[in-house]
């Protein structure tokens, strides 16, 4: 079987150390992207053998497409947002009758930083090597603006509006920011992390419970009711 | 005949009338999710063949249906269209909830945007379990159906007694919006939203 | 541009000057065509509104949402066990294919890799779920074009597959058979040797769909030349899967990337089309089933022995990290951007599905057709309703 990436794609097998590991053609990928992004580019990693991340500055979030595009990254894979913020409801399974329990609110940043609470998150592929890199830029906090990627990428279309319902972020430029998925009239953003789960907060999450009592057991209460009568 | 609505309908009639209708049921496919799929199998497919059954799977509208079979995940967005559907159904009409999903909101319990179960807006029959359900427990609960049809009383479903109301599901939609509302006003600061 | 914000306003003006027009050179009127939500040529609950000027088409929008579950928002509360269960609805025909992206990634950060055996099986259910998904497109195909027949075929013969995968995941439809390290069980006894019955069977299938409706003149003249993607603007939509190698793009995952699965050990070859019309994505998809079921039948003989389960903590907890890994999902390109943060569950996960990218692509390519080729053109896109909303 032939394959495209007989020298850059080596498996990701426990035989190669992470920490030793040199990847080539991802490195040669992101010198070309520094190259052409200049001073656009805030933070970059390369994990070897697996993939690129770049953060790019707030207000050339644009421009990078585009440059990126000349590069050779035609193929528009997804555009999303990641928000930080620590869930202030955990995992949803907090019991509704006990006081709210206190959660640490510290924000533990991925790869390549950020400042903000929100992050943009993208992913544009190279089609001729398969090589893709994951671009990052922070959204600021008070006013959730940034370039539309529409005309650069048309395909940046729907994924913005879904950015837009699930995390509230606007996009300057585009054609047509309305709802994707939800109805109309519905409030709220719900992958923000400070959306609630209503049926979590509604009902105690069964899981609380973590092993049943067994019937007639010695923790039965009705079993020990009837042994003191 | 009049005799339906007056409810002078002799026994041996009804039963007759009840055995007609239990093995003519035009049945509707509302497929929505993976049910839809094992739905098609059980009503399209030479293996299942539910034909034999008296059920006949091809009206292209409601307004031609006898049952109507909801398969699969129910999302507040989608639930007005059925309450559309179901108004648009001629009477005697009969619902068959199918999948966890449509029961009662199955995996996606917790989610925001699927509606707990279609008994909230409009009366069930049936209830098919299973996520999703073999072909085989669909045409069961097809079967149960027709056992219901024949025993019922035609002149009591006229008057609307005697099966489940759309009152009684208004009712149950108020009490779980009261419930709602009064968590939110606990919780206070929260930002609650809830599509009924 | 102040009235973009409203929805409702926009679309009532938008229908009234589309009703109100009316061409003078053909004597056509313009009217607005509703499509859905419930409707068998959107294959479950896509809703497109259709501004039509006689017969031809000028403005389109795909509505969807009539599905979305809220997979990302669940996937942070649930354990990554849980998730994967989870993950098997999303695209509903080929469930398996959609376990394993998210289970690589998971094991990609912890640093672990299935045994061989496990990667061989892993591999065989994929191309099985592909069968599975795929000739039910081929059949629902015929039926699109008012051919009946196909349909009850692909059903026949689609049963056999999913008694296959019954048979060795316990799970008709959605197996949930995979796990963090490898797999639940091993295969039942005499599983490999029903499996090459059922290949044979399988492209016996291929053939009468090709004889059958690939050869049909009706079915050519409504697919030849009819919704044609150019390279560019396919790779700026992401498309991806058929979509995009019948625009003449030579790209396929299961090739170009390593993975630890087990498509790299067996010979088998990649379709693409230069024409990049709806006859060129069905036909490309009819290739791909042969294609499993060359792949199948070439891992069922040589298939390792050993274990199928590598040695994982009893209570799976993900190191902190980030990871992306995609496969070539019977629909397209299904990745899964899993940010964990240590915990017993993910803290972000960003699902990227094949019919999402492959159907935002329609705005563009409806614009000018006829009404009738509407209904070719999306069953050629094939998409899954699941697989667009999540």
């Amino acid at each position: 079987m032939e394959c495209l990436l007989s020298e850059g794609g080596f498996p990701l097998s426990l035989t190669t150390d992470p920490a030793t590991a040199t990847d080539a053609l991802r490195d040669g990928v992101l010198a070309s992207v520094q190259e052409a992004l200049g001073d656009m580019i805030v933070d970059s990693l390369v994990k070897p053998g697996d993939d690129i991340w770049a953060r790019v500055r707030t207000e050339s979030w644009k421009e990078a497409a585009a440059r990126m595009r000349g590069l050779g990254f035609s193929y528009f894979d997804f555009l999303s947002a990641i928000d930080w913020l620590p869930s202030p409801f955990g995992r949803g399974e907090d019991d509704p009758t006990e006081p709210a329990p206190v959660r640490d609110s510290t924000i533990r940043r991925g790869y390549t930083g950020g400042d903000t609470r929100l992050q943009l998150l993208a992913r544009l592929v190279d089609p001729t090597t398969s090589i893709g890199i994951n671009l990052k830029a922070d959204v600021p906090d008070d006013n959730a603006h940034i370039e539309s990627w529409t005309s650069v990428y048309a395909g940046a279309n729907w994924h913005e509006r879904e950015a837009w319902e699930m995390f509230g972020i606007t996009f300057d430029g585009h054609p047509d920011l309305r709802h994707i998925y939800l109805p109309t009239d519905f409030e709220g953003f719900p992958l923000r992390k400070d959306f609630p789960l209503l049926a979590r907060i509604v009902k105690p999450w069964p899981g609380i419970v973590d092993v049943e009592p067994m019937p007639g057991g010695e923790q039965d209460e009705s079993a020990q009711d009837g042994d003191a009568q | 005949m009049g005799l339906v609505d007056r409810g002078r309908l002799p026994k041996p009639l009804t039963q007759l009338f009840n055995m007609g209708r239990s093995y003519s049921l035009w049945v509707y496919q509302w497929g929505l999710a993976c049910c839809a799929i094992e739905m098609g199998a059980a009503f399209g497919s030479p293996r299942y063949d539910v034909m034999r059954l008296g059920v006949i799977p091809l009206p292209a509208s409601p307004r031609q249906a006898d049952l109507v079979v909801i398969s699969g995940t129910v999302t507040d967005k989608m639930a007005p269209v059925i309450k559309r559907l179901y108004e648009q159904m001629p009477e005697p009409k009969y619902v068959i909830s199918m999948g966890s999903c449509a029961n009662c909101g199955g995996p996606y319990w917790d989610s925001y945007s699927v509606t707990k179960g279609i008994d909230q807006i409009i009366p069930v029959d049936v209830y098919v379990p299973g996520c999703p359900p073999r072909p085989e427990a669909l045409l069961e609960g097809v079967v149960m159906l027709q056992q219901r049809i024949k025993n019922e009383d035609m002149g009591a479903r006229w008057r609307g007694e005697g099966s489940q109301s759309m009152a009684l599901v208004a009712a149950r939609q108020g009490a779980a919006k009261q419930m709602i509302d009064g968590m939110s006003a606990e919780r206070g600061g929260v930002p609650v939203v809830v599509d009924h | 541009m102040t009235l973009l914000g409203d929805r409702q306003q926009l679309s009532y003006i938008a229908s009234q000057a589309a009703d109100a027009r009316v061409n003078l050179e053909l004597e056509t009127e313009g009217m607005t065509l509703n499509i859905g939500p419930q409707h068998p040529a959107t294959h479950g609950t896509l809703r497109i509104i259709a501004r039509l000027d006689g017969e031809q088409v000028v403005w389109v929008d795909p509505s969807c949402g009539y599905m979305h579950r809220g997979y990302e928002k669940l996937t942070e509360v649930r354990t990554y066990p849980q998730v994967t269960a989870l993950v098997n609805r999303i695209d509903w025909l080929g469930s398996f294919a959609n376990e394993v992206p998210f289970i690589l990634a998971a094991e990609k950060l912890m640093g672990i890799e299935a045994p061989l055996r496990a990667q061989h099986i892993r591999t065989i259910l994929f191309e099985l779920s592909r069968i599975a998904n795929v000739s039910l497109f081929l059949g629902d195909l015929g039926v699109q074009l008012g051919a009946i027949t196909p349909v009850f075929m692909a059903f026949r013969d689609r049963e056999y597959v999913l008694n296959l995968i019954e048979g060795a995941t316990g799970g008709r439809f959605h197996p949930n058979f995979d796990r963090i390290g490898g797999l639940k069980d091993d295969l039942p006894a005499g599983w490999l040797d029903e499996t090459r019955t059922v290949m044979k069977k399988l492209r016996r299938f291929c053939d009468e769909i090709e004889d059958l409706l690939f050869g049909n003149e009706i079915f050519q003249s409504r697919t030849r030349g009819i919704g044609v993607i150019p390279r560019d603007i396919a790779l700026q939509y992401g498309m991806s899967g058929a979509n995009l190698r019948a625009s003449g793009v030579d790209w396929d995952l299961r090739r170009d990337q390593s993975l630890p699965m087990a498509w790299d050990k067996v010979d088998w070859k990649v379709w693409t089309h230069p024409d990049g019309d709806s006859f060129a994505r069905c036909w490309v998809r009819l290739q791909e089933v042969r294609e499993s079921t060359r792949i199948v039948e070439q891992l069922v003989d040589t298939i390792p022995a050993g274990p199928v389960m590598t040695k994982v903590p009893r209570i799976i907890k993900v190191p902190e990290g980030e990871a992306w890994v995609c496969t070539e999902n019977p629909l397209g390109e299904m990745g899964y951007y899993v940010v964990s943060q240590g915990d017993l569950g993910p803290f972000r996960v960003k699902i990227r599905s094949a019919s999402f990218n492959n159907m935002s692509i329609t705005p563009w390519l409806l614009k000018g057709v006829y009404v009738p080729d509407i209904v070719t053109i999306l069953a050629s896109l094939y998409f899954i309703l699941g697989d667009i909303d999540r």
